[in-house]
């Protein structure tokens, strides 16, 4: 499997995660690449962190992948770290988190990030379903207006163990082809089977929020979803390289 | 044996979510769960008799896998309290699930402790939704645990994402308070739970057919318990708290 959704570092929210930590579990869980990003440093700066994701992958190129982190809030010096991220680290893509960095997903904040990625042609994973910042429909109106840039929506764009925010979700991969949907956490296994469904296979990939969330009981949303085995060798596996242009693994 | 304790069913035409009880049935085959307490979607917020009616339609389908629990609106006020009292001395309902983000009253507001009570002294518990959003957080359920501390009250996701923690210290303070782990993405928070509460105060439970049983199940395995934590969870505190007419003549499924 690709886990498409990994963070790597010491974190600001009490979390951390070693590169050794990380390639222990994904031996242990049968993840034969993960995508990382930084965990938001303590330091509060990402650079360095960047930095250092870039030397975990460079260190482990078959087993990671990178996107950079940066917090749009800091305007000019932001799209300057996201360019040295692609152009100069060879990261994958870029990662954002509305709901640690404190910025509405729609914001114009967030639009020379976007500008940057599409002329590139490099993929946001983009942290959602958070109340406030990444709710669906503010998802919805950033792809919108990105409608070139390919979106990742972590946790299926919704966390809401209501089930409030299912339908949100639903009509935002509807009306925007150009974000996809990632299954750490996603209430209700059901719907990951829905959206398979109803919107394709190609739309959904395997990520784990490790280490907020466990790699090995996330895989489970996968390998036990009801669909075939060729679904979920797409979903576990396949669109993650479609997607983030990964080189060809063993 | 294995006792999912909140799951649902309701297939009513033009329900959002329609999950008739082969659903659930199906998926409990597939996690070797033995018994499912059900429920609606929907509250029965007066004297709609058919909400009841519903779920006791699926218990008699199902005598040996379906355990019913009315899930009630308490703004339904004395007609709500007696379809609530019917359900469980008529229908043989066993709990009360109260979920406030759909009748929008604060959990301890007098018409939710009245409701809370009778239940208390009907002998079944609560089942609250408990997560993330207003009216369902861990500390604001606390409030009503303090006003009836003699009936138990399960915090049903333990806390959701985000409240989990909270959901553990309100139930150091409260002893009536149960948590119970369905869709709450975190096996080490189950861990954490039973090192700080003791298992006995956790239920295991799936949120099923939404969330996969099977995936539930495999939750509290990876969790690290001892086998008689497992158990506790699986089966022994449900029988405790609620009890099980059928005699179980099953081992737990390893």
């Amino acid at each position: 499997m690709i886990d498409v959704h990994a963070h790597l570092g010491d974190g600001l929210f009490g979390l951390s995660l070693t590169v050794d930590d990380l390639l222990a579990s994904m031996a242990a869980n049968g993840i034969e690449h993960t995508i990382v990003s930084p965990l938001k440093p303590i330091t509060y700066q990402f650079g360095p962190a960047n930095d250092a994701l870039a030397a975990a992958v460079s260190a482990h190129p078959q087993q990671l992948s990178g996107l950079g982190r940066v917090d749009p809030w800091q305007g000019a010096d932001a799209v300057q770290e996201a360019v040295r991220c692609l152009d100069d680290l060879g990261l994958a893509g870029l990662f954002l988190h509305p709901d640690e960095e404190h910025f509405p997903a729609n914001d114009e904040i967030v639009f020379p990030l976007m500008e940057i990625l599409r002329d590139r042609q490099r993929p946001l994973m983009l942290a959602g379903g958070y109340r406030g910042t990444s709710h669906p429909s503010q998802i919805g109106d950033l792809a919108r207006q990105f409608p070139d840039v390919t979106i990742v929506a972590t946790h299926g764009g919704q966390l809401n163990i209501s089930g409030m925010l299912l339908l949100d979700a639903m009509r935002m991969f509807q009306a925007h082809p150009n974000v996809l949907f990632e299954t750490s956490g996603v209430y209700r296994e059901d719907f990951i089977e829905d959206v398979v469904t109803e919107l394709g296979v190609e739309r959904v990939l395997f990520g784990s929020n490790a280490p907020y969330m466990d790699q090995g009981f996330e895989t489970l949303r996968v390998s036990l979803a009801h669909c075939s085995d060729d679904q979920k060798r797409q979903i576990g596996r396949e669109n993650a390289v479609r997607v983030f242009q990964l080189p060809v693994l063993p | 044996m294995i006792v999912d304790s909140h799951t649902h069913v309701e297939d009513f035409p033009g329900s959002t979510w329609s999950d008739p009880p082969e659903t659930i049935v199906r998926l409990i085959d597939e996690a070797q769960i033995d018994l499912a307490v059900i429920m609606t979607y929907r509250d029965a917020a007066g004297d709609d008799e058919y909400v009841i009616e519903h779920i006791a339609e699926a218990m008699h389908r199902y005598p040996d896998r379906l355990i019913g629990y009315a899930r009630m609106n308490p703004r339904g006020g004395d007609k709500a309290l007696d379809l609530f009292q019917r359900a469980i001395t008529d229908y043989g309902m066993k709990g009360l699930k109260l979920h406030p983000v759909s009748y929008l009253l604060h959990p301890a507001s007098p018409q939710t402790v009245a409701m809370i009570e009778l239940a208390g002294e009907l002998g079944v518990p609560t089942l609250f939704h408990c997560g993330d959003e207003d009216f369902t957080f861990p500390l604001q359920i606390a409030e009503v645990a303090a006003l009836v501390p003699k009936a138990p009250i399960i915090l049903g996701h333990m806390g959701g994402y985000f409240h989990v923690k909270d959901a553990i210290r309100v139930a150091k303070r409260h002893p009536n308070l149960i948590l119970e782990t369905s869709a709450m993405p975190y096996p080490a928070m189950v861990k954490q739970a039973v090192d700080e509460l003791g298992a006995e105060r956790i239920l295991f439970a799936s949120d099923g057919p939404g969330c996969d049983p099977s995936i539930e199940v495999e939750k509290i395995r990876r969790a690290g318990l001892t086998p008689e934590q497992e158990d506790l969870l699986f089966v022994g505190n449900f029988k405790r708290l609620v009890g099980i007419d059928r005699p179980a003549t099953e081992e737990t499924p390893q």
